[in-house]
């Protein structure tokens, strides 16, 4: 008995381990194993295993371009997460004010973003929004007598677009994390803070905020790992092949691309690709381990708070 | 009730190992077809002089319509010989060769596509020089330019068949007066007749990307890739060709593809520099359209501008050359002709291969087409060795640094070159 339910679990899923065997783990192993070829087009139907050339060569690469663009991805990730993390905050406070009516139709309207595809979004954004003759912001300042400006020709005020693009598409998971969270408050803190004479700040400072943490937490860095990784919008946005618009800016997705994924080169390309793989790994371990301390520390406080009481 | 779930569970869970055993039997039984597949193909090509039925696949990425000509054309004529032509429409037909390039059961017999990617092609062993499978004598009737495009390391690897450049394309009914011949003349002009802040513009064009500034840059003599793959972004005649385009670019509005279609299609602009690609959205907006020659107009230096051309050809897959050869030779030898030619300049505005077809009273009377083939005395090839593949990212950053972002000339080309010169380094 003991030793049948030891070995049930693995049949159960087995099918399900196949299926992702198949599809995610075999195509990481196959990169790997062309990470140590010179597959490339000079040796396509002839490469051989040359071991860790291409992780020299990848490694080596990494010049004061890369520390520029690792630069620009750190920028770019604690901005648009502060942003993102401010602008969601209060608009859910707002969707969640007592008595408001049509609550409903605003919440829809602001998810509408999230609906579309990133793609279709990016390209309105950039034809509709940007471009230099039918652009709404250039009809504006037209209307207005002032000068028309391209707004994606040169790198400050195309990082800005690009972020205003992305808030734009990335409020609204955020406002629907934060305005679920609200909604699992007990009204009862409030009441009492009230009556004790705490005003709208202080009411957010020590009861909503904290009550929300535990739950945003995920969330938070769920989006800053969306977020460092960056590649469509900077790349639909600036870089399209045969539509590019004047700025450089290059984040580490982007930086990885030009230089490593148009040559060929599978060798190095995969090569590169199992390099940002094992950062992405680190990267989500140390955040696991952040979160289970962040659990931890929550459950000592509750008990703390049991104890008291 | 819980040993009901679990035998339930159990069932469902041998079903699913039979699926998955059904799709191991199914891939085992697939290696034997492939055998009998290759056998089946070698008895085609013996069996193809006694003219049994043969068919042949043709994969591409170009326009239906276009394609759908030269199917007809093709099975039309060859029928007596019991030759079938399917053309297969390949989006990502790059990426699709790579996969099939060597797989004679899935993959094409031929495929038609631009010049520029038969050094790559040729370069991976997957290509068979179309001389293995026809004489020289075939092609004597094609324009030179055409069959040099498609001809990488002296080997002729791509059969042309119609051809595209760019071309000076203006609205009859915005156009004040003639178009004139020099390139001084013509700046003279769209000073006098562009208003940005109105968004009213003379002429337009896409003057950051490769190949709409490629005609100043070969007039100038510069180039952006040598025949021996060393990159000319900082060569010093490229420069001066790039820093007179910056004085037309200045007027041109922001040079995106969208951006300046939708500007002469809906008539804000009287001209627009461009190919016949454009066509099609040209005649939806009802526009009286006018041509003239990007090699009519003369630069500061004497030289005329040169456009690159993209010559639209067929390959040949080196298994489908050995199995294939006899039946191949045929489907070659009639797109080479002058009947195919003068068919796609009549339904399809495009530009033939063929020098023959020109002579066709139809093909004569198309404006676009002859100005097409006049252009055709100039105009170069782009490129076709595999290095050009890396050579449109830094080209065309140096061409927005320039134009849009004002950077430094020099500094800017120096960047680039070193650019270009990693990207080539890094394919070996």
């Amino acid at each position: 008995m003991k030793g049948k339910k030891k070995y049930q679990p693995w049949l159960y899923s087995s099918p399900a381990m196949i299926l992702i065997g198949i599809i995610i783990v075999f195509p990481i192993l196959y990169t790997g194993f062309i990470s140590l070829t010179n597959m490339n087009l000079f040796h396509w139907l002839d490469y051989r295993v040359i071991g860790l050339e291409n992780f020299k060569r990848a490694l080596f690469k990494v010049d004061s371009g890369f520390l520029k663009a690792l630069l620009t991805t750190l920028l770019w990730t604690a901005v648009n997460m502060a942003l993102q993390l401010v602008l969601s905050y209060f608009i859910a406070l707002g969707l969640n004010a007592p008595g408001l009516k049509l609550r409903r139709l605003y919440k829809t309207l602001l998810m509408f973003p999230w609906a579309m595809p990133a793609y279709v979004s990016i390209l309105l954004w950039r034809v509709g929004m940007f471009n230099t003759e039918f652009g709404l912001f250039n009809k504006c300042l037209s209307a207005l007598g002032l000068s028309k400006v391209n707004f994606l020709s040169e790198n400050i005020p195309a990082f800005l677009s690009c972020m205003i693009l992305n808030l734009w598409m990335a409020l609204p998971f955020m406002i629907m994390m934060i305005d679920g969270a609200l909604q699992s408050i007990d009204k009862c803190y409030y009441e009492s803070a009230k009556l004790d004479g705490a005003g709208f700040w202080k009411q957010n400072l020590h009861i909503t905020i904290p009550f929300i943490k535990p739950i945003m937490a995920p969330a938070v860095i769920m989006t800053t790992f969306t977020t460092f990784k960056q590649f469509d919008i900077f790349y639909l946005l600036t870089m399209q092949k045969g539509a590019y618009t004047g700025a450089t800016i290059q984040t580490i997705i982007t930086y990885a691309h030009q230089n490593a994924f148009v040559s060929n080169n599978y060798g190095l390309s995969s090569a590169v690709s199992i390099i940002i793989f094992g950062i992405i790994i680190a990267l989500s371990l140390f955040t696991n381990r952040g979160v289970k301390e962040t659990g931890e520390m929550a459950l000592r406080k509750k008990g703390g708070a049991y104890d008291k009481a | 009730m819980k040993k009901i779930v679990k035998a339930m569970l159990c069932v469902l869970l041998i079903m699913s190992l039979a699926g998955c055993s059904r799709n191991n039997t199914v891939s085992s039984v697939k290696e034997p077809e492939v055998t009998g597949s290759e056998t089946g193909e070698n008895q085609d090509s013996k069996e193809a002089t006694e003219t049994k039925p043969v068919e042949l696949k043709i994969w591409h990425d170009g326009d239906e319509a276009i394609m759908g000509i030269i199917q007809t054309s093709l099975n039309e004529s060859l029928k007596d010989k019991k030759i079938t032509v399917n053309f297969e429409k390949k989006a990502g037909l790059t990426d699709q060769i790579k996969l099939y390039g060597t797989d004679a059961a899935n993959g094409p017999d031929m495929y038609l596509y631009a010049h520029d990617s038969v050094g790559m092609f040729a370069e991976m062993g997957i290509l068979a020089p179309i001389t293995d499978v026809i004489g020289d004598e075939s092609l004597s009737e094609l324009l030179p330019m055409t069959v040099q495009a498609g001809t990488y390391k002296e080997k002729k690897y791509q059969l042309p068949v119609y051809f595209e450049t760019l071309l000076f394309l203006y609205n009859k009914d915005l156009w004040k007066g003639e178009v004139p011949n020099t390139t001084e003349e013509l700046y003279q002009y769209m000073k006098e007749n562009t208003d940005t802040a109105a968004g009213t513009y003379a002429v337009v064009n896409q003057h950051s990307t490769a190949y709409n500034v490629s005609p100043f840059i070969n007039g100038f003599g510069g180039f952006i890739l040598s025949a021996e793959g060393e990159p000319g972004l900082n060569n010093a005649a490229t420069k001066e060709a790039i820093d007179y385009n910056k004085k037309f670019a200045a007027l041109q509005a922001d040079g995106d593809y969208n951006t300046v279609t939708t500007l002469f299609n809906e008539g804000k602009a009287a001209a627009i520099i461009g190919g016949p690609w454009l066509i099609s959205g040209i005649k939806e907006a009802g526009i009286n359209l006018g041509y003239k020659s990007l090699a009519d107009f003369t630069l500061p230096n004497g030289r005329n501008l040169a456009p690159f051309a993209g010559v639209q050809g067929v390959c040949v897959m080196k298994y489908a050359a050995e199995a294939k050869k006899d039946a191949i030779g045929e489907v070659l030898k009639t797109l080479a002709g002058k009947e195919l030619g003068a068919e796609l300049a009549k339904k399809s505005n495009c530009a033939p291969a063929n020098v023959k077809a020109y002579e066709d009273t139809e093909v004569a009377a198309n404006e676009m087409v002859v100005t097409m083939k006049q252009t055709a005395e100039t105009a170069q090839p782009m490129p076709n060795i595999p290095q050009l593949t890396v050579m449109w990212a830094p080209t065309e950053s140096l061409l927005a640094a320039v134009n849009k972002s004002g950077e430094d000339l020099d500094k800017a080309a120096d960047k680039y070159q070193q650019e270009a010169l990693t990207a080539i380094a890094d394919m070996q």
